[in-house]
Parts: structure tokens; sequence; C-alpha cells
């Protein structure tokens, strides 16, 4: 990569290419329903992109997550059920 | 799950939710003292999940090893703190040079895997990948934990669960989080070449740089920036109050995804000529407690339980350091003293066990906790975030951006007032304030 290159900005999708994930196949979060969810601020703080809208649906993505918590510190569990990816599974960091 | 627990055996005299800082210096210190203790992470080696800024105080972690100089994977030893404030394309820094070895940076994963083993080299039993579903509790005593369908019994269960505690919060114990007790920090690795680092940085070999910044690189978030300079690499991030910044976002007031924020600031004209040339080789978050006491939960102990580390709220923050990995040892060292004294006075009841709260609050850690308190409060103060840091960069510019006239330090500071509309009284209000609580 050039020095040029470099001093872009990235975008998410490019961000989330470095990390390593060992991806459970059950989801260990899940929208059970969106009501009252403040939408706007888990598309823009789940530091790794994993909600998003289709339509007037939230989607949640579960494969990118680092199990940060946040979403589940800005919903309930009756609208977001949260838990751990099993078995080790989920992001690997190598560094940090 | 690489070991069926039920393989390893059915009973410990202690168990241990969590590898992180402090569940491995409790699994030292309680194996040492000759307890069969069992240590439990969900994650794929000890630390796999443990993102963090990069600096942790050696001498509470000399106190428990003191080969911790010698043998812990220490990344460079901090001989420059850094502190800006950034207004834009305007900075102004501060530094300061250090005589000793205070702190160190290293990569979380690969200190707490360091302390794990030296658990396992004095006789404790290590499983990963093995999430911890419950804390059982019968007849108000604890009785062991339950992952699945696996129960194993214990005398004494220590919850290091760090910050994001599913377990106190099932037992009653903690209660839903507040989202303006947490912060999310949201991290960058970039490698950069070791010499590039030291000469960048005005290092000598082995030396380190942490740096934090305030200001505008948050987008009006409560919060702020880190730089720590690894062996070969630098990590960089913001940390951000999570409560703010969902009401921002929610009103409109912040439409761009924090990974552009972290990505802007890595662009900043002012900082990106230490690492040009850098790549990107991770990228991450997780949450930290804000400081002060708002993240404690009410009790620390109960009937065969104590509470350890960032899962009791154990953070000290004050604004120019975050210190999560010394508290969260010393209140581990805290607890396994208490845990031997109870054994000895005969059982490990919630009246032996109280000593641990008192032990806490005579340490330092409470101390500085207390001390601090309503920290979080004046770096939420949006004069902090926001008007001061944009008042010291314009003071600055009027001192070094003049063409012709040279101000004195009073009228750069009076007409800088002035354009920012902020009184004097206010300034000096506000810094008495701050100064009582750093
Ligand atoms: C962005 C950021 C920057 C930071 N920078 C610094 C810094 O520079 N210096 C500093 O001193 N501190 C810093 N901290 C704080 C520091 O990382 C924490 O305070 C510290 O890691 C707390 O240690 P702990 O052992 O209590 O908990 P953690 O380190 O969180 O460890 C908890 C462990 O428990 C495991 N676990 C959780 N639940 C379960 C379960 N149910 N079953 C099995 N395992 C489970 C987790 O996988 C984890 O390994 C920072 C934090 C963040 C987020
Ligand atoms: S836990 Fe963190 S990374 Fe995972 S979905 Fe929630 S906010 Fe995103």
């Amino acid at each position: 990569m050039s020095q040029q290159s470099r001093l872009k900005q990235l975008k998410l999708e490019e961000l989330l290419q470095r990390d390593v994930w060992d991806v459970d196949e059950d989801r260990h979060i899940e929208v059970l329903n969106q009501e009252g969810l403040p939408i706007k601020a888990l598309i823009i703080l789940c530091p790794m992109g994993c909600y998003s809208m289709a339509g007037d649906k939230l989607l949640m993505s579960y494969e990118g997550c680092v199990e940060c918590g946040t979403c589940r510190v800005l919903s309930s569990p009756d609208k977001i059920r949260w838990s751990y990816p099993r078995s080790g599974r989920g992001i690997q960091y190598r560094y940090t | 799950m690489r070991v069926l627990i039920a393989m390893v055996r059915d009973r410990f005299d202690i168990v241990i939710v969590g590898a992180g800082p402090a569940g491995c210096t409790a699994a030292y210190l309680l194996a040492k003292a000759g307890f069969s203790v069992l240590l439990v992470d969900r994650g794929r080696g000890a630390g796999s999940k443990l993102l963090w800024g990069g600096k942790a105080y050696a001498q509470p972690l000399r106190d428990i090893w003191p080969e911790l100089d010698r043998e812990a994977p220490i990344h460079r030893w901090v001989s420059r703190d850094r502190f800006s404030f950034v207004w834009g394309d305007r900075v102004l820094t501060l530094e300061y040079k250090l005589g000793r070895k205070v702190a160190f940076t290293v990569y979380l994963p690969e200190l707490v895997s360091w302390m794990a083993r030296k658990a396992e080299s004095v006789g404790a039993t290590f499983i990963d990948e093995v999430v911890i579903d419950e804390i059982i509790v019968r007849d108000g005593v604890v009785y062991g934990v339950r992952s699945g369908n696996d129960i194993i019994r214990a005398n004494v269960v220590v919850d290091a669960e760090g910050i994001n505690r599913m377990l106190l919060e099932k037992l009653g114990l903690a209660s839903k989080p507040n989202p303006y007790s947490l912060s999310l920090g949201v991290k960058e690795v970039l490698s950069l070449d070791s010499k590039l680092i030291e000469e960048r940085f005005n290092l000598d070999k082995g030396e380190g740089l942490a740096w934090l910044v305030a200001g505008d690189i948050t987008k009006g978030i409560p919060g702020g920036g880190f730089i720590y300079t690894m062996r070969d690499s630098i990590s960089i991030g913001l940390v951000l109050s999570i409560g703010h910044a969902a009401d921002m976002a929610e009103k409109g007031l912040l439409k761009e995804h924090v990974s552009s924020l972290v990505e802007s600031f890595r662009l900043h004209p002012y900082f990106r000529v230490y690492w040009r040339e850098a790549d990107i080789i991770e990228y991450g978050g997780r949450m930290a407690i804000e400081g002060g006491l708002s993240y404690m939960p009410k009790k620390l102990y109960t009937n065969g339980l104590l509470v350890v580390g960032d899962a009791a709220g154990l953070l000290v923050n004050t604004g120019y350091t975050i210190r999560g990995v010394d508290t969260a040892v010393t209140s581990a060292r805290l607890a396994a003293e208490t845990i031997v004294e109870a054994h000895n006075k005969g059982g490990f009841t919630e009246d032996n066990l109280r000593a641990y709260e008192e032990k806490i609050k005579r340490s330092y850690i409470y101390k500085e906790l207390v001390e601090h308190r309503g920290i979080e409060d004046v770096f939420r103060d949006q004069f902090f975030f926001t008007k001061f840091p944009a008042l010291a960069t314009r003071i600055g510019a009027k001192l070094f951006e003049s063409d012709y006239e040279e101000p004195s330090m009073l009228r750069a500071l009076l007409d800088s007032a002035r354009e920012e509309d902020i009184s004097i009284l206010r300034i000096i209000y506000k810094l008495g304030r701050v100064a009582r609580k750093l």
C-alpha cells in the first residue's frame, strides 16, 4: 500500500477486514422487538456496524460482533436477546 | 468446549469466573495458598476478548509478581506522558518526562496470558472456551456455577466477569447498566517499525509514550482520545460516553459512525505524521467504566461470593489516566487475602467475607475513587471537552500564530475568552472545580 492510500479514510468494511472471527453457527444476539429501541444510536454506536436498516426493519448481523455489550446497554432483554458466543467463538483479538 | 468440565472434576474450593487481570490474580494467589482453584473464561485462551488502551501501572503488579519487570511481556516502559487539547487543526500539547519505571505498555491479551500461566504454574486449573451462564445460589449460599447443563460446585465463587455483568445482574447484585456510567472504546492498532517509533516520539530503545487527547476529535461527545506506543505498533482510539453519544445520535446531532471518528483522529494533520506509513492491523471496541463510584454494586460479597475488578466497578479514571488493570489486580489480591482469612476463621460466610469490602475501602483504589468522584461530571461538562480546548488552542494561536504583533499572555487570554464568549470568572470557577477533583 502506498503512503497516499494509507492517508485515506477507510470505510468500516475495510476496517473489519483487519479482524479475525470464528463465527458461531448460532446467533448470539437477536432483535426481538425493535419498537422503542434507539435505532439511530445502535446503528452509529455499534463499533462493528452490526445494526442496519432494511426499509423499516432493523437488521442485526451478528457475524462481525466483538461482544462489547454496547447494544445491550442501550436496550432491554425483551427487545434484544443478548448472550455470548459459545465455545470460544466470536472475535479473536490478535494484538490490542 | 475443548475440555468437558465434568472430565476435569466437579468440585473445587474456589471457582473464578473470568480470566482477565482480576481473575488471573485471584487464581494465582489462591492456588498458591493451597486451595483447589478453577479459572474459567469464555474466550479462546486468556485475554482473547480484551481490547484496551495500553498502559499498565507496574507497582501493584510487582506486589504480586516481583519478577514482573524481568518476565512479563512488557512492550515499553513509559518515559513520556503527553496531554493535548485539540480544536480543529490547532493543538496545544504538554509533555512530562518520567524519571523511573512507573508504568509500561503491553497488549492486554499477552499480559493476561502471562498471568494465567503464572496461575497454572502454582496449580490452578484454567479452562477456556466455557461461558458460565449462572452463579448458583441455594438457600442463600453460593453453590457453584453452571455452564449449559454442567454444574461445578465451589465453596467460594469469585466473580471477575468484567464490565458486562450478566451474572451479577442475574443474581440481583447489580442493576441494569446505566449508559451514562459507561463509555465505548473504539480502537485501531497501527503497525510501525520500532526504530521509527523511537525516532518520531523521541524515545530511547524500549521507552514508550502515553498520550491522552481532549477536544473536538470526539465531535462533542464527552470523552477523549488515547495514543500508546507499543513495541512495533501504535494503539490509537477514542473513549466515548455511551449515554451521551446515544442521545446525540437520536437527536440527529451525531450522524457519523464511530469508526469514522477514529479514522478522522488517525488522519488528523497534527497526529498522522507520527504514523503516516503505518498499516491498520486491528480494529475493534470494548466498553470501559467512566470512573467514580457510580458503577460499584451495593455489595461486593455475599455468602460464598466475592466480586472483583471491573465487575466491582473499581476503575480509576482521572481524565489524565485510566487505571483498570492495576486496580483489578489489587482488588483480587484483597479478595484472596479475605478468602484465606475466612478459611482460617472457619468458613466463607457473609460475615467472614465482609472484611473484603473494608479492605477495599482502606486501599488506594477506593481513596482514588472517592478523591476523583465527580470527575466524570467534570469531563462530561460541555465546558471541558468543548469550550476549554477551544479556548486553550485559541490562546495558542494568538501567542504563536501572529504575523506582526505579539500580544501579552494576559491579552491573549482576555481576547480569546471574549471571542469564545466565555467569562473569565467562569474559567476560574471551572478550573477550581477540576483542580479539586483531579
Ligand atoms: C478502550 C479501553 C481502554 C482502556 N485502557 C486502559 C489502560 O490504558 N490502562 C488500564 O489500566 N486500564 C485500561 N482499561 C480498563 C481495563 O482494561 C479494565 O479495567 C480491566 O481489563 C478489568 O479487568 P477485569 O479482570 O476486572 O475484567 P476483564 O478484563 O474485563 O476480564 C473479564 C473476563 O471475564 C470473561 N468473562 C466474562 N463473562 C464471562 C462468563 N459468563 N463466563 C466466562 N467468562 C466470562 C471475559 O471473557 C474476560 O476475559 C481500558 C478499557 C477499555 C475498554
Ligand atoms: S455487542 Fe457491541 S459489537 Fe456486538 S452488536 Fe452489540 S454493539 Fe455491536
